[in-house]
Parts: structure tokens; sequence; C-alpha cells
């Protein structure tokens, strides 16, 4: 599914990555864990596609990194859903709208839209605040509208960059255990943080990375 | 019309609202430049004509030898007509002069000299690119040159003064139309690159879920003449309103066409979706 072999990255002469090979099958779970700074942002943006590696291959399904055309990844995004720790959510949206809006985004019709919205959010157990403001929710349940617009276009793989960095204990365990439950359901999973302590709680295989390098 | 374009419209209309104090200084900006530029267009307009119109009076005059018969003189009239750069010929006979020489010098030669002294001419016009010292007096030669004509008064000072003062208004006039024209483009496109750029969230999660770059421009490019062309709109507005008050001041002073008040709007519909355009493309690249 995801596989990425002796990825380099380097900008302006600086190393940011160096020697990287981490591979994702269907299915699994795998944390990228190392302190801030130390690349685990830089590995899923390449695995996004938001940018090329200076050297290695890095692929996700049927698309190259090194031979995607700009014209796909459009394309290849609407199959990788993606979870941010500041959510990145529009503010001046409804809990229903942003959700829609990645439908939206990428074609698909009014009907299907509805049906599919209602969906994944009743999968992240927000159904009852659809019409609420992103600014009404708290910052647990920012998140999950996140990861239910992650969902929306079905991927075939989620990347969570820091997904429980802006949340207290609490909030942090109930979103673990909505991550949990969604790869349960088959669904594969590249999540990175810096907390340690939390991918002993989760069925994930772990990629130590410390200064661009892979230590384990 | 397929879903994504009434989406897009949609998208495009709400944005207005979304972004609302960008869309009233963008939507401000467009207004004012644009009626600044309509006023400018309707000035540029005129002024050209009252230096055309006085290109128009560059005429000369060939006088005809007394003794010439009619059937010569319509003759001459002929090899002057074929003469290349000339466009009009307009005989004026014996007694026409006389009439001319009495409303202009309040006097009569008749009493004077007790007969017409003045001899038949013909006033030649030149087409619009002989207007020029040179080729104009390149014709007044070969008129000078033909049989029956007794003398040509061409005057060439008064010719060269008119051409180099017309030309002169002209070039001023263009080239201060184009200056203001350019800052309009530069002000509406960066303007409107700010409306773009404080909805630059929504362009960063559109590309993150897998938005085309198509789908992306379409709501913003709708957006950008929207305000175009309701800058444009009032522009064209306050255009036909200070023409109005200025006609009713100063009757027949401006000449005016429909296509003149509504170029602001014209204009502003095309800068708003230039301009939409350069703004997304800088911002796109850079996003």
């Amino acid at each position: 599914m995801i596989r990425l072999s002796d990825v380099w990255y380097m900008v302006g002469g600086n190393q940011i990555l160096s020697e990287i090979n981490i591979q994702v099958k269907a299915g699994e779970f795998v944390c990228i864990v190392g302190p801030s700074g130390a690349g685990k942002s830089t590995i899923l943006r390449l695995v996004h596609m938001e940018m090329s590696p200076t050297r290695g291959q890095v692929i996700v399904a049927d698309y190259d990194a090194r031979t995607v055309h700009k014209h796909d990844i459009p394309l290849f995004r609407r199959k990788v859903g993606v979870v941010f720790q500041d959510f990145k959510l529009l503010e001046d949206r409804d809990v229903y709208e942003n959700v829609a809006f990645a439908l939206w985004a990428t074609g698909v019709p009014r009907r299907r839209i509805k049906k599919r919205v209602f969906q994944v959010l009743a999968e992240v157990g927000l159904s009852h605040k659809r019409y609420a403001m992103i600014y009404e929710l708290s910052g647990g349940e920012q998140q999950r509208v996140t990861i239910a617009r992650a969902l929306a276009n079905e991927p075939y793989v989620l990347l969570a960059d820091e997904p429980t960095g802006n949340l207290d204990p609490e909030t942090t365990e109930e979103i673990l255990g909505l991550l949990k439950r969604i790869n349960g359901k088959g669904m594969a999973i590249l999540m990175a943080t810096h907390k340690e302590d939390l991918v002993r709680r989760l069925p994930a295989s772990v990629v130590r990375i410390r200064q661009g390098r892979m230590v384990e | 019309m397929s879903l994504n374009l009434l989406y897009s419209m949609r998208e495009g209309i709400v944005g207005l609202k979304r972004a609302r104090m960008a869309s009233v200084i963008t939507v401000s900006t467009i207004a004012i430049t644009m009626t600044l530029l309509g006023l400018f267009l309707i000035l540029t307009f005129n002024i050209q004509g009252i230096a055309q119109s006085f290109r128009n009076k560059m005429t000369f005059e060939v006088f005809i030898d007394n003794s010439l018969e009619s059937t010569d003189i319509q003759l001459l009239e002929k090899n002057i007509i074929d003469l290349e750069g000339v466009e009009d010929v307009t005989f004026i006979s014996k007694e026409e002069a006389l009439e001319r020489y009495r409303r202009d010098f309040e006097n009569d030669p008749l009493e004077i000299v007790g007969y017409n002294p003045l001899p038949p001419s013909f006033q030649v016009k030149l087409k619009q690119d002989y207007r020029y010292p040179e080729r104009a007096e390149d014709v007044v030669r070969k008129t000078e040159a033909l049989e029956g004509v007794d003398k040509v008064v061409y005057h060439e000072n008064l010719f060269r003064l008119v051409y180099r003062y017309s030309r002169i208004v002209i070039l001023v006039d263009v080239a201060l139309f184009l200056t203001v024209l350019l800052a309009a483009i530069l002000l509406v496109a960066n303007t409107l690159r700010l409306t773009i750029l404080s909805q630059r969230k929504t362009i960063q999660i559109m590309e993150l879920v897998g938005a085309t770059e198509g789908f992306i421009r379409r709501p913003y490019l709708i957006q950008g003449m929207l305000q175009g062309g309701i800058g444009g709109g009032i522009g064209s507005f306050i255009v036909l309103i200070i023409v109005q008050g200025v006609s009713l001041r100063f009757p027949d002073f401006l000449r005016v066409t429909i296509p003149m008040l509504l170029f602001p709007l014209a204009l502003g519909l095309a800068l708003g979706f230039i301009g939409a355009a350069i703004g997304l493309g800088r911002f796109l690249k850079t996003a």
C-alpha cells in the first residue's frame, strides 16, 4: 500500500531525511515516533505527494512520487485521508459543510454527499452536532470533524500528523479509540507523533526517527 | 449546467459574503478606477475628435486659369481627383468666390474695380493618410504641375503647426490613458489577490482533499468577475450621471456613445476575471 525505499530529502543542501524505509500494508497501523523536528511530518508530506524525494522511492497504491503526473495528484489525494494537529477546518462553515466540502471539491453528486456525510458523522459520533459551527466545538470534536472529512471519500489510507497534539489526555483517549476503531474496520493508518506513551496503547508497528534517520 | 459549475457559481456568490470586508474594498476600488477610466475614455475620445476636426480642415486651394472653358475645368477637376491622396474636390465658381469675398471682407470688388476679378477655384481635401506635411506637399506639387492651374495656395506653416500640436495632444492623451489603464489593472489585480489571500485556508483545504486546479479556480474567477462587474457597473452609472450633469449645463459639449458608457462595466468584468486569474495563479504556485 505505502512503500518508502531508501528515501532522502534535502532542502538547499540541508539534509532533512536520509535512508528512510517504511512499509504500510493494507489494514496496518504504523506509527512514526520521534521528537519535534525529526522529520515525521516531512515523511507524511512525501506520502501525500506534496513534494518529491531527493532520492529514493515513494509509492502509494499505484502512484509513484517520481512518475506521478501533476494532474493525477488531486485524484490520488481523494484516496488518501489526512488529519492534522491544527485540524485545518473552515471556521465560517458548520460541521456538515466542512465534511461535505471534501466531497463537493471532488465532484460527488449532491444526493450522495448528504448520505455519505451523515454516514461518516455517525461513524465519528457527531451526528447530533452536524449543524454546529466549528467554533462552537471542543478540540476533540473538531478533530473528529477532521477525521470524518478524511474518511468522506473512502480513502485506502489515513495519514494522521500529531492528531492528538492539541488535545487533553481524556480527549486524546477518545481520538485514539476512534482511530483504533477505524483501523479495526480495515483501514491502513500512518500516524506521526512525538508521544512515546501513546504508541504503547495502540496496536501499531513503530518506526522511530531521530534527526531525519530511522533509529529502529 | 453541470453540478460542478453550479457549485462554483454558488461558492463564488457565497464567497463574496464570506469575505465581506475584502469584497467591499475590492468593489469600491474597481468602481473608483473604472469611473476614472470611463471619464478618461470620454475625454480622450472628445480630444481626439477635436484634434481630428482640426486635421479635417487641412485643405488647400487651387486657383484656375481665368481663360479656361467649363469643359477644361471639368477635366482639371477629374485630374485633381485622380491624384493619389485626394479625397474630395469642391468647385468654387467666380460668383461663389465673389459672394464669399463680400461676406468675409464686407466690401464689393465690383464697386471698386468694376468687374469680378476673382478666379474660379477648387478646394481640395486630402485623404486621412495624406494629412501630413510631407505627403500633403507632394500632392500640392503634383497639382501645381497640372495644366490649367494658375496658382495653388497651401498654408504650409499652419498645416505643420496643426499637425504638430494635434499629434502632441493625441500622444499625451493616449499615454495618459494607457498609464491610468495600467495602474487600474495592477490595482485591481492586487486587490483581488488580497481577497483571494484572505481565503487561503479554503484553497489549501481544497488542495488537501483532492480538488482539481480547475475546480479550485472556478469559484474565485466567478467571484472576481462578480466583483469586477459590480464595481464596473457602479462606474458606468457614475459616469452616466456625470455626463448627464455636464450635458445639462453645456449641451453639445461632449460626444458620448453607449459603448463608451458601457466601457467601465465591460472592463470591470474583464479585469475582475484577469485579476483573479493572476492573483490565483501566483497564489496556487506558492500554496
